[in-house]
């Protein structure tokens, strides 16, 4: 009894050991997969809607959906976010450059002198800290309101991510690891609710596709009632997971990003966006 | 792993111990608090929270993830499996990808709880 059991233990370790290792793919075959994927799933909706998340898989609450994007309740924080650019206007523009519907679009990337991935909100704090101003908090505030208004500014240009190095093929595969790796005290992934079980339910929450996560962020979400970034969300999931958050763009939510991003590419940029 | 090894082994001894006394000895009563019991265990959602994937007799606002929780004496004739199931005994983590968690091994419930949540959905 106890010899098998140590030998089922021991062989689970040996297996997840050797997957761990197999899991440098190809992101762009990696990519096209989980469309097909989703595409079969799903055959009814085409990829590009997948930008609306969870709402396309429910007609009600899609129709409701559109109806609270009527009167969008994020417009007070996108105001907020052009007040801030312009209060430091002459900073951001050595950053960014003066076009503020061109920049959302180029994030994130793989910076190939440091090795990182670079999000929107982490280069903002970097122009901030480089020009001696304080940096913002990460999850939500004038970081998302920055953040949001710069998404709105790039409304309708289409997520675009480069994977073409090393360096950016191993941060896409290290966010790929984490996505698919159960965790925490349930045992849960991110795959095994936003790709295996997409568009069914936990309770009343139907799950949203993977693909086109990023593309609407930050999100206005009538559970905050405010604006909230892309990474306070999977703290959130992290916690729903009954595991450890990681911080606010620490390297393991940036490289999960930038497998999510890539996961998004030529989607349309909708942020911010609303949710439930 | 040591410490998992030492709970699953317990786990598997006290379940057999309590699965194998007959529950009709027990004062009917008895046995219904167990079952309300368990009841309140598996909808709660901090601890079972089983109506996040189930959908469970009268329980509100189910998930869909899981298959229905309904005629489990006709498809677990042997309780004793429906009680590895929940509790997550190795051999019975054998749906790829499952989202069903491993209550017994990863400690989220007790034997204990689980043995009443296994009583509570027996009877559905
Ligand atoms: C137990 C199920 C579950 C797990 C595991 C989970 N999530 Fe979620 N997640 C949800 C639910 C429910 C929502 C809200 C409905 C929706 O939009 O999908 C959500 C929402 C999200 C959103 C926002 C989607 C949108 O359209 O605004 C993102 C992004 C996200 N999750 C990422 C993750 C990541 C990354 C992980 C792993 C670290 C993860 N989730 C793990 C259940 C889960
Ligand atoms: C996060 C999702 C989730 C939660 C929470 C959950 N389950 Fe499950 N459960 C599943 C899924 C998915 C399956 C089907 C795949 C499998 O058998 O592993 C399943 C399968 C089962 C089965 C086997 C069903 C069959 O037809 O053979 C039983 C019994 C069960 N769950 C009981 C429970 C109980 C009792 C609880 C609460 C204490 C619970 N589950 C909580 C997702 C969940």
């Amino acid at each position: 009894m106890k010899k098998t059991l140590l030998v089922a233990l021991s062989l689970g370790v040996s297996v997840a050991a050797t997957s761990t290792m197999a899991s440098s793919v190809d992101p762009e075959k990696d990519r096209q997969e989980a469309v097909k994927f989703f595409e079969a799933k799903t055959p009814n909706v085409p990829i590009a809607d997948y930008i609306n998340g969870a709402y396309i898989y429910d007609a009600d609450k899609m129709a409701q959906w559109e109806a609270a994007e009527e009167f969008p309740p994020y417009l007070d924080a996108v105001d907020a976010g052009e007040a801030l650019w312009n209060q430091d206007k002459a900073v951001y523009e050595k950053c960014f450059g003066s076009d503020t519907t061109n920049i959302r679009q180029h994030y994130p990337y793989f910076d190939e002198k440091t090795q990182q991935v670079v999000t929107l909100e982490w280069a903002i704090n970097i122009c901030r800290e480089n020009a001696g101003l304080k940096p913002f908090k990460y999850k939500k505030g004038d970081i998302a309101n920055l953040s949001g208004y710069l998404a709105y500014q790039a409304r309708g240009e289409k997520i675009d991510v480069k994977i073409d190095s090393e360096g950016a093929k191993a941060a896409y595969n290290k966010g790929r690891e984490f996505f698919l790796e159960p965790r925490g005290q349930l045992n849960l992934s991110c795959a095994k609710c936003h790709t295996y079980n997409a568009g069914r339910k936990a309770r009343s929450n139907i799950l949203s596709p993977h693909v086109g996560q990023t593309t609407h962020f930050p999100v206005f979400r009538a559970k905050w009632q405010e604006l909230g970034t892309l990474h306070r969300r999977y703290g959130g999931c992290q916690q729903n997971m009954r595991a450890k958050p990681y911080a606010a763009q620490s390297e393991t939510y940036r490289n999960l990003e930038f497998f999510e991003a890539y996961m998004s590419n030529g989607l349309e940029i909708n942020g911010p966006g609303y949710r439930e | 792993m040591n410490s998992t090894m030492k709970q699953l082994l317990t786990a598997l001894a006290i379940s057999s111990a309590v699965i194998a006394s007959p529950a009709s000895v027990q004062a009917a009563d008895k046995g219904a608090t167990a079952i309300e019991q368990g009841k309140k265990l598996a909808f709660s959602r901090s601890q079972g929270n089983c109506l996040a994937c189930h959908m469970v007799a009268d329980g509100a606002m189910p998930g869909n993830i899981g298959p229905a929780l309904i005629a489990m004496k006709l498809r677990y004739p042997d309780k004793q499996k429906l009680y590895n199931k929940v509790w997550g005994t190795p051999d019975t983590q054998n749906v790829p990808n499952s989202m069903m968690p491993p209550f017994g091994q990863n400690g989220i419930l007790t034997d204990e709880e689980i043995g009443k949540i296994v009583d509570y959905i027996y009877t559905l």
